[in-house]
């Protein structure tokens, strides 16, 4: 059997490692204060390496705003900024839990290997 | 991205979408960077609003109607398909009527329209089947009703190949 112990990583592939959950990252960006769609996008770039397309934001947006997790403000000039709702935030911190959790169990499994 | 582009982007959008998020998208697409990535990105998004829509359709219907199954791609697939194949039966007959084959170095052949028309029709039959195991155990009756608008397809488009003898 391979084993796993020996196979190098590629350390210099920089798509190694982004995490790409449109929904939550929208929800990660707006829970420190409210932003329009090209700073949500500059701000998931900073947080986690992934830089999500303008598809793909408005999709997210679209169904968060939907759900209620998210909200619009007033614009300014064409651009909209958004915040989340208080249903959003106790979202996020299911998540970041179940997240937190699956890192812990994640990290003591990779540990001996 | 220009303002000509970020325009024909936001055309493929379904108009209940665009009402919308059509100018808070637009001035997003012009903010950001307009690389093909970013074009290809906004052409899935768009395709995938028509296919899912989060503006103006009705997300709370039932998980197996018939419309949520029609718009599933083991579905639409093969009736794009019928339709193309009768699309372009229809053009060969219209552009070259109902002539003879073509020749090609000295020996009779079906013609490309005719090629094509088979790949499509064949093409189709793997998805078909795809799309009556995985649906027909959990929504029957729905699923046969897509079936039988499917058998519909294919017939529509195999009727003038019988009945103009191409």
């Amino acid at each position: 059997m391979r084993s796993t112990q020996h196979v190098a990583l590629p350390d210099n592939n920089p798509e190694m490692g982004h995490y790409s959950d449109p929904p939550l990252l929208v929800l990660a960006s707006l829970a420190s204060g409210p932003k329009h769609g090209h700073a949500m996008i500059e701000d998931i770039a900073r947080l986690c390496g992934t830089r999500l397309g303008p598809g793909t934001l408005y999709g997210a947006i679209a169904r968060l705003e939907r759900v209620g997790w998210i909200e619009p403000l007033d614009p300014e000039e064409r651009r909209r900024p958004y915040r989340i709702t208080g249903e959003g935030l106790l979202v996020l911190r299911a998540k970041i839990a179940t997240l937190q959790q699956f890192v812990k169990a994640g990290t003591e499994r990779l540990e001996p290997l | 991205m220009n303002l000509r582009m970020a325009r024909l982007l936001m055309r493929l959008y379904p108009r209940a979408w665009k009402d919308r998020y059509g100018s808070e998208f637009e001035a997003l697409l012009l903010d950001a960077s307009g690389g093909i990535r970013a074009g290809v990105n906004v052409v899935w998004s768009a395709v995938c609003e028509h296919i899912f829509p989060t503006q103006g359709g009705n997300m709370d219907q039932p998980a197996y109607s018939f419309r949520t199954m029609l718009k599933r791609p083991s579905a639409f697939i093969p009736l794009a398909m019928s339709l193309t194949a009768l699309a372009l039966v229809l053009g060969r007959v219209a552009i070259f009527g109902t002539g003879p084959e073509v020749v090609v170095n000295g020996r009779p052949d079906e013609g490309a329209v005719a090629h094509l028309w088979q790949l499509l029709m064949a093409g189709q039959l793997p998805v078909l089947a795809f799309f009556a195991i995985k649906w027909l155990p959990r929504a029957p009756r729905q699923t046969l009703g897509v079936l039988a608008v499917q058998a519909g397809a294919v017939l529509a488009s195999m009727a003038p190949v019988f009945f103009l003898n191409l």
